[in-house]
């Protein structure tokens, strides 16, 4: 049997940056040209100083976890194959209550500590849809020694 | 040259459900219809007296026409929104600005499909807003128990509820449904055989979250005047808010624990005398658990906190010091999406609710939503 397909992304040109950063491997936050704020979920307007000048820009992919919950069901047939998996909400380092929706990897539920500080990864879900994930910079630095 | 409107207080005279059921097999229109009826002869009224319609789910003027009301002088379709407390609330400023007279306010909600036929990939669904997805389905993020999950994970780091206090919780609700004829879960339940049971998301189990099922739940909110000339006690509204702090992305809220029911309590003790004190009892949408928690701190009923401990010692119990979800919530009646917290609150100032009956209740607090949004109503007795 066929591995099923993952969810396909949207026909969106306004959120190209995003994908063709994580492909590129870097992760992009919409940012505004005017005052520097980063705004996620992408929006034409920045909620700080209303210009509507925003493009993605890289950050650093440094980031602390804010919330996290294991998934044992699957509500998708991708995922079937995938549970249990840690879904998170981390904030990134460029700005307080910067919240992103993500996976967690390279660590056990029972290990997890909000607060943890984590580090940005990518996982490629077909040749388009390359996610960024997140791993504790611990691991990280494993995985480098490893390499 | 202003907009004319009276301030007219405004009285809750009849309330009603459908045949509520797993998978029904009926239509919206047919539990909107039920639930009207029953509505109507609660409060002895015929369906010509209704002048205006407010609802969620299925059209307020296609219910209207097909149950014979009178022409409609004010109607409101409402869409995704803090659950009942929108078509309710509206109704209520409809019939106090004058606009109205007699209105009827809906919620109307058909089963969502199970997780199975979700991973079969048979079903998918409903997204607020389609463009976010892609920022939550290559994660695995589909269902609203993932962003309760969250929620749950983050409230136990910042307050003493564990667990445990979850499974309290579940037990102390099910005794409530215990004592209601109509709860579609009437077995006794423990907190041992609620930690016994599989994560959904972790911490989440099937017991933290409301039981699907199609529902009809009606409301008739009138005049003071015309309430006085009823068959029913008439329940006034004392004060009312509506918050929205956030788009509907639940996942990445800037503050997972105080989140819009803070700011919604805010606005509700700001527009009455009555404080947190005079509450004889709670009804606190229980969509998931953790959102009941998170009302009984916002509204001031338990110190920050403190829901946990305040559930597990039997406050919210029969007898406690704030009864809460006395009709079992949405866990054990079947989710009604809030319309039953505004019945059972109703119920409970009529002193009509039998062997659940607070004593003495003349002051009933129920509220809707959590996260981005929410709506809170305060209702007395005469
Ligand atoms: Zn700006």
């Amino acid at each position: 049997m066929n591995q099923p397909a993952p969810p396909p992304l949207p026909d969106d040109p306004s959120t190209a940056y995003f994908w063709e950063g994580t492909r590129a491997g870097e992760l992009r936050i919409l940012r505004c040209r005017s005052c520097g704020f980063y705004v996620h979920m992408p929006r034409p307007v920045c909620r700080n100083c209303q210009s509507m000048d925003l493009a993605g820009e890289k950050v650093s992919g440094k980031a602390t976890l804010y919330a996290f919950t294991e998934t044992h069901k699957a509500f998708h047939p991708f995922f079937v194959s995938r549970v249990p998996y840690l879904l998170a909400t981390v904030e990134l380092a460029e700005q307080p209550h910067l919240h992103f929706l993500t996976n967690l990897v390279g660590i056990a539920e029972a290990d997890v500590r909000i607060g943890m500080q984590l580090e940005v990864a990518f996982e490629e879900l077909s040749p388009e849809i390359v996610i960024p994930v997140f791993r504790p910079v611990a691991a990280m630095a494993e995985g480098s020694v490893a390499s | 040259m202003t907009v004319r409107t009276s301030n007219r207080r405004v009285a809750i005279v009849g309330v009603g459900y459908s045949q509520v059921a797993r998978n029904s097999g009926l239509s919206e229109r047919h539990h909107a219809a039920q639930a009207a009826i029953a509505a109507l002869a609660d409060a002895g009224l015929k369906a010509g007296d209704i002048d205006g319609v407010g609802t969620w789910g299925g059209d307020a003027v296609d219910f209207a026409w097909m149950m014979g009301f009178d022409r409609l002088k004010w109607s409101l379709n409402v869409g995704v929104s803090p659950a009942f407390i929108t078509p309710a609330y509206h109704a209520v400023q409809a019939v106090a600005a004058g606009h109205a007279d007699t209105v009827m306010a809906f919620r109307i909600m058909m089963q969502q499909p199970s997780s199975a036929a979700l991973a079969a990939g048979g079903a998918m669904l409903g997204a607020p807003n389609p463009g976010d997805t892609q920022w939550q389905y290559p994660y695995g993020d589909f269902s609203p128990t993932q962003w309760a999950g969250l929620l749950m994970n983050r409230y136990m780091h910042e307050s003493d509820c564990t667990e445990e206090h979850f499974a309290k919780f579940a037990e102390v609700q099910r005794n409530w449904a215990l004592l209601n004829d109509n709860a579609l879960q009437r077995e006794a339940l423990s907190a041992e055989q609620y930690l016994s049971m599989p994560y959904i998301t972790k911490p989440l189990r099937i017991l933290d979250c409301d039981y699907p099922c199609d529902s009809g739940s009606a409301v008739i909110f009138t005049t003071e005047e015309r309430a006085r000339d009823l068959q029913q006690p008439a329940v006034f509204v004392d004060a009312m808010a509506l918050s929205a702090i956030h788009d509907m992305n639940f996942e990445i809220l800037p503050d997972m624990v105080r989140t819009s029911p803070a700011h919604c309590a805010e606005l509700l003790w700001s527009r009455t005398g009555l404080k947190p004190s005079d509450v004889s009892t709670a009804h606190l949408y229980d969509g998931f658990s953790v959102i009941t928690l998170q009302w009984l701190e916002a509204l001031g009923l338990c110190p920050p906190g403190q829901a946990g401990p305040f559930v597990a010692e039997g406050n919210t119990s029969l007898g406690g010091k704030v009864p809460t979800n006395t009709d079992g919530g949405a866990i054990n009646v079947g989710r009604r999406h809030g319309a039953n917290f505004c019945i059972e609150a109703v119920k409970q100032l009529r002193g009509q609710c039998g062997a659940r009956q607070v004593e003495g209740a003349d002051v009933s607090v129920w509220a809707n939503a959590v996260g981005p949004f929410s709506g809170a109503m305060l209702l007395t007795k005469d």
